[in-house]
């Protein structure tokens, strides 16, 4: 402690050595996934009546590099639940095994699996709450997509960090700049989820799966859309970006050879 | 044989959520005020931990704790002084003006002030440096004290006391505490007792201390003007003078003046006054303070 | 969790000014386990009820999160509505933290009610929750918090807290982003600070107002009019205003919308 007047009650350069601004940044070598190195980019989903929707593409980047061109990065639990992942494939499927001993272990009670998308969410945070408390944490942005106990569609998020949060639609990383303006606009936030049908909802999610693809630069045109109804999921992984446009990129001036 | 057979047929996820026994420390197993502190896991944590609140070496950390300020107390042929100020900063921020400085330690009055004017038996300690560390560690020694008056049936000393303490921060030391505290106190074995202990495990008897960023300012006055054959009044008027020396000089100081008289029954709150009046009462009536200008 | 007495202290161990400088190892880091999701609360009480509001917007950085995350919580209560809680605790800072913290506590209060056979006072919550905080006292949790109820007598009792667990308590009080908006209106418009009574006297005579509880309709848009203003001038405020009003009769809940620029 620093007994000096102007310094008084703060740790001494002396005895602490001088103060480390390190743990304050993430870059750096280290020994746990503390930054991610095989990625998947946005998950989008929105709530619907009587159900929620929830798309990934199904590109895993190595950095700038797009390293595997077919990674389905939707995960089926139980009947309606669907966890989309961002973030770190290798957590990823580290957090896919995880769900399936889950599922495996809660089938052979006697109850059956009777987790719904709202318990798996909880579950999910709080794990991911004790890594990062243990400063080893799973680097992945998720969205969690199904139903709550009263039936009532549910959809919410959790990172990396435990932070959680929830609402009719959602989007993690370049889909949280691009995607949610286009959500927001399209389905107003004091809208009520009934007016908003199926259809609507899955053609909202193409077109921001589009939007993303023409700007992030960590996209490709191949994506995975899960309709979660009462009657079960409805997964498709092999779909292709329709009715795209690049003529907007005629406009685009200073990149490359055009500097004016 | 089962035993590696109960090792390899599990899978590892097992482990990933809480064991049982962290959920049950999670719920009620740890008693209120226990010595089980979580750790980050990193290797120096000290070091973390003051990345993470040091607001003088990084004004932008992302966590401000609250620290208090300039405390005082002295003993003189009457008892023990003890008098504080009020402000509590996070950074530049005044998180605080009414904090309670002044932490009664003994079973009898557990950390609030009880209204009544008769002296209330027990020890007296201050606050200054991290405001929960003085709040938690003195409420440890208040647990600690009042077991030492059962099994003694008798109540503590205030060096044993204080020795309390002072081992207690010697064996955290280097983590990043951040207290000074003075603990007051008469007792029939040593009559007026007065101790400062700090966060680096240090304990020194003593006749007067001053402690905090404003203590320079208080040891100014209090040096100029302490007689240990003062009166009460006498006394009294001088701890409320020097904290008020320090609270217009240092920003760190400020807002009410706590004061407190310990003698041989117990101690006596001698009031929680708003500076600003006595300041100025100060300056008009005494004609001190004559640099600040009272134009309107 | 790790007893610390009886250990050597520190990790690499501490140097001093006498002693030879140890080559410290360079380390990196690479993980940052804190976020700030903004948002601000504010608690005021009165003779016999108390109010603690928060906004709901969460944000990260410039982007809105949601704009529906409560911060305010019933601790105690039977199931998931906190039905029979007599208890409330605001979050403010890192939404993980708060959320933890928050059922940490709430486990507490649930296992007192069973252990006890009577729920658990506000001023031994208070000194529980101070000493939860304290726990994390070298890996804090990354929140401020603000709890809040009936005293003994059926005052409204308020008590702010700090990230490491020094407590205190106040009539009013505002954490979080905004706080550094809100605070001095309450301590003008709660405390009435710097409010002199006209015709007291001349001069430095002129004396202060005196704080005095207020009426429960009158603080309702004290914090209305608190949240609006900061929603005015802070970006991470906003959306919706969450009010917790707990008088004897309950704890009532009301939502108000604000601005969701």
């Amino acid at each position: 402690m620093d007994h000096f007047p102007g310094t008084w009650g703060r740790p001494r350069n002396d005895v602490y050595g001088a103060y480390d601004p390190t743990y304050l940044q993430t870059t750096g070598p280290k020994t746990h996934t503390s930054s991610p190195a095989v990625t998947g980019t946005s998950v989008i989903g929105v709530k619907f009546n009587g159900g929620v929707v929830l798309a990934t593409d199904n590109l895993a980047s190595y950095g700038s590099l797009a390293r595997f061109t077919d990674v389905k990065r939707l995960r089926v639990f139980g009947d309606n639940a669907v966890v989309g992942f961002g973030g770190d494939v290798s957590d990823m499927q580290y957090i896919d095994r995880l769900l399936e001993s889950i599922d495996i272990r809660e089938n052979y009670s006697t109850h059956g699996n009777m987790l719904n998308a709202k318990n798996l969410h909880t579950y999910l945070a709080k794990v991911f709450y004790k890594r990062r408390s243990e400063f080893n944490p799973l680097w992945n942005h998720v969205l969690v997509a199904g139903f709550d106990v009263d039936g009532k569609p549910f959809l919410s998020s959790a990172d990396l960090l435990g932070t959680t949060f929830s609402a009719p639609h959602l989007a993690t990383g370049f889909g949280a700049h691009l995607a949610v303006p286009i959500l927001r606009r399209r389905f107003p936030e004091e809208m009520p989820i009934e007016e908003i049908t199926r259809e609507e909802a899955v053609s909202a999610l193409k077109d921001c799966l589009k939007v993303l693809f023409y700007r992030d630069a960590r996209s490709i045109d191949k994506y995975s859309i899960a309709v979660i109804t009462k009657e079960g999921i409805d997964l498709k992984e092999d779909e292709q970006i329709e009715g795209q446009s690049w003529a907007f990129a005629e406009r685009i001036r200073g990149y490359g050879r055009q500097t004016n | 044989m089962d035993k590696l057979v109960a090792q390899y047929s599990r899978p590892q996820h097992q482990n990933e959520f809480y064991s049982e026994q962290e959920q049950q420390d999670l719920t009620e197993s740890v008693p209120p005020l226990s010595l089980k502190f979580a750790l980050p896991p990193v290797d120096n944590h000290a070091s973390f931990l003051r990345a993470m609140t040091d607001d003088l070496a990084n004004p932008s950390c992302p966590i401000k704790l609250a620290h208090g300020t300039t405390t005082l107390a002295f003993r003189f042929q009457g008892g023990i002084i003890v008098c504080t100020d009020s402000r509590a900063t996070a950074g530049n921020w005044i998180a605080s003006q009414t904090v309670k400085k002044v932490i009664p330690v003994s079973r009898l009055s557990r950390g609030e002030d009880k209204p009544t004017n008769e002296p209330t038996p027990g020890l007296l300690g201050t606050m200054a440096g991290g405001a929960a560390d003085c709040q938690y560690w003195l409420r440890y020694l208040s647990q600690q004290c009042t077991l030492h008056e059962i099994r003694h049936k008798r109540r503590i000393t205030v060096a044993a006391a204080s020795k309390i303490l002072a081992n207690l921060t010697y064996a955290y030391k280097g983590y990043g505490l951040s207290m000074g505290t003075m603990l007051a106190g008469v007792t029939p074995q040593e009559g007026p007792a007065l101790y400062y202990i700090d966060s680096d495990g240090t304990r020194l008897p003593g006749n007067l201390f001053c402690v905090g960023s404003g203590q320079t300012f208080a040891y100014g006055v209090l040096d100029a003007n302490y007689k240990y054959e003062m009166s009460e009044e006498e006394a009294l008027a001088l701890g409320r003078r020097a904290i008020l020396a320090a609270m217009h000089r240092d920003a760190y100081s400020g807002g009410f003046i706590n004061l407190y008289h310990v003698k041989e029954e117990g101690w006596v709150h001698h009031g929680f006054d708003d500076m600003n009046p006595i300041f100025w009462k100060t300056k008009l009536d005494n004609g001190e303070f004559s640099n600040v200008t009272s134009a309107l | 969790m790790t007893s610390l007495l009886g250990h050597p202290a520190g990790g690499e161990g501490i140097g001093y000014s006498f002693s030879q400088p140890t080559a410290a190892p360079v380390k990196q880091h690479g993980f940052y386990p804190y976020t700030d999701n903004g948002g601000s609360t504010l608690g005021i009480t009165g003779s016999d009820f108390a109010i603690l509001a928060g906004d709901t917007r969460s944000t990260s950085g410039y982007n809105i999160n949601s704009r529906m995350v409560p911060k305010v919580f019933k601790i105690g209560g039977d199931d998931e509505t906190g039905e029979g809680a007599h208890i409330v605790l605001s979050v403010v800072g890192f939404a993980a933290d708060g959320n933890a913290l928050k059922e940490r506590l709430d486990a507490v209060v649930k296992m007192y009610k069973y252990q006890h056979g009577k729920p658990m006072s506000v001023s031994a919550c208070a000194q529980r929750l101070s000493t939860i905080l304290y726990q994390k006292r070298f890996f804090p949790y990354y929140v401020t918090a603000i709890l809040s109820g009936l005293d003994e007598e059926g005052k409204g009792a308020l008590y702010s807290y700090d990230p490491v667990g020094s407590y205190e308590r106040e009539q009013c009080r505002a954490a979080g982003a905004a706080a550094s908006l809100i605070m001095p209106f309450l301590d003008n418009q709660v405390n009435f600070k710097n409010q002199y009574i006209p015709g007291s006297g001349e001069g430095h005579a002129l004396e202060q107002k005196k704080a005095e509880p207020l009426p429960q309709a009158t603080v309702e848009q004290l914090v209305r009019d608190a949240f609006t203003s900061a929603v005015e001038r802070h970006i991470e405020v906003g959306d919706h205003l969450q009010m917790m009003i707990i008088t004897r009769d309950g704890i009532q809940e009301v939502f108000h919308p604000l601005k969701k620029d």
